[in-house]
């Protein structure tokens, strides 16, 4: 189990370092909820606007 | 003098602690905030740093809502139950006025319709399978359950497919949220916030007496409600809103599909602004993502700290396969009913909003059916 973890960790890390590092920069993390219509955390819109 | 060696746990002055898993999970937190501090960004370190916190809390409080949740169902037990409450009532004090007050934060609001009930009591299900929750998922897989490892890889599977049901779940039509704020205003809301939190204690209290059971919460339970309740403030101050889990799952989920070729351009929930911007940009750059990571290492640090790391068996392929479909159920039940019991049922509660409770409704009778099937897979009913 602890191959795993180790193996886990480490290839994650690499990905989301990878991705970071070669993702466009947007400034302060958000959330869904940030954006203009969002009506729950996932940012689906609210039943009245649809 | 230390005797630890990269190879396995070490002893020191009778204390066992694991080196190598203490070094990867501080080493890994330490990059994560050296990158967002690359970007100026405090205020993502603040959040990787507050679920680090989160997830020694949990794990040194052993607070569990899956459990908790099942000891209320089976035996009438109420202190677990409490102790969920209690981070609620404390969260709530910041939360309901800030979020009011204030159009630099905003609370956890959701719709209320058939997609959220159902979403609930699939996740209930899934929870009990699992035998975790969002919250539970994390800090147990990062505290070193290799089983539920794999139920953090089906919760991001589901998650996906989650993500991909709910605008027809939405379709099936909802009522906009329901925010006890814009009717009573930021200190009537709070106050009917925690009205609602001590009518539903009242309640259980009721319920554990009528059972004979156990309604006193236990130390830990206490401590940690109040220490996990105050550190959901602190990421309420750093990420602008209420913490939420499941979101961060379905950007993974969504980045390792499309990097495996799946293209999610044609899929409305993609197309939805904070949906779209999270699977373009960086993983963290999304507030879920960051806490999220953060729980996972916390976790590991303090489970490393003070005994070897991950040294169990495997457990049978049938209670691996009850994590995987639980992880699943939960996966796709969280996205339907926007969130799981911390982003739906603490987050949604303690900002006054209406679906935090219908959630809980709804999700209590996913578990009575998940503690029935427990047994299938060789999980205690208890």
């Amino acid at each position: 189990m602890r191959k795993v973890y180790i193996a886990v960790i480490v290839l994650g890390l690499a990905v989301v370092v990878t991705q970071h590092l070669t993702s466009p920069s947007s400034g302060r993390a958000v959330s869904p909820e940030d954006f203009a219509g969002a009506c729950a955390p996932c940012g689906a819109p609210c039943p009245s606007k649809r | 003098m230390t005797t630890a060696s990269m190879a396995g746990p070490a002893s020191r002055a009778g204390t066992t602690f694991d080196f190598l898993f203490l070094a990867l999970s501080l080493g890994a937190t330490a990059i994560l905030i050296a990158l967002v501090l690359l970007d100026d960004q405090l205020w993502s370190a603040a959040l990787i740093l507050g679920g680090f916190a989160l997830g020694v809390a949990f794990l040194k409080a052993e607070f569990s809502y899956t459990a908790s949740w099942r000891r209320f169902l089976t035996r009438g037990e109420a202190g677990g139950l409490l102790g969920g409450l209690i981070v609620i009532a404390v969260t709530a004090v910041a939360v309901v006025p800030v979020a009011a007050l204030s159009p630099k934060f905003g609370g956890a609001i959701a719709p209320l319709g058939p997609s959220l009930i159902i979403g609930a009591f699939t996740f209930g299900i899934g929870m009990q399978l699992a035998n975790g929750c969002g919250s539970g998922t994390l800090y147990t897989a990062g505290g070193g359950s290799g089983r539920m490892l794999l139920a953090l890889a089906g919760f991001l599977v589901g998650c996906v497919f989650g993500s991909l049901s709910l605008p027809a779940f939405l379709a099936l039509g909802g009522f906009d949220p329901v925010l006890a704020s814009d009717y009573l205003g930021p200190w009537g809301g709070l106050a009917a916030t925690l009205a609602s939190i001590a009518a539903a204690a009242s309640l259980i209290v009721a319920v554990a007496k009528r059972r004979g059971a156990n309604f006193i919460p236990a130390r830990n339970y206490i401590v940690g409600g109040l220490v996990i309740g105050l550190l959901c403030i602190a990421v309420f101050v750093a990420g602008g809103h209420p913490w939420s889990v499941t979101f961060g799952f379905t950007v993974w989920g969504a980045k390792i599909f499309s990097a495996l070729g799946f293209d999610f351009s044609q899929a409305p929930f993609w197309q939805w602004a904070g949906a779209k911007h999270a699977l373009e940009g960086s993983v963290l750059s999304d507030t879920s993502s960051l806490t999220d990571f953060g729980m996972l290492f916390g976790a590991m640090a303090a489970a490393a700290a003070t005994k070897p790391f991950a040294v169990t068996a495997w457990p049978p392929m049938k209670s691996l396969a009850a994590a995987l479909i639980g992880g699943l159920l939960m996966g796709w039940g969280a996205r339907l009913g926007f969130g799981c019991n911390i982003g739906a049922f603490v987050s949604g509660v303690a900002s006054g909003s209406l679906h935090g409770w219908v959630w809980f409704a709804a999700a209590l009778p996913g578990c009575l059916i998940g503690i029935r099937l427990r047994p299938l897979f060789g999980l205690s009913a208890d």
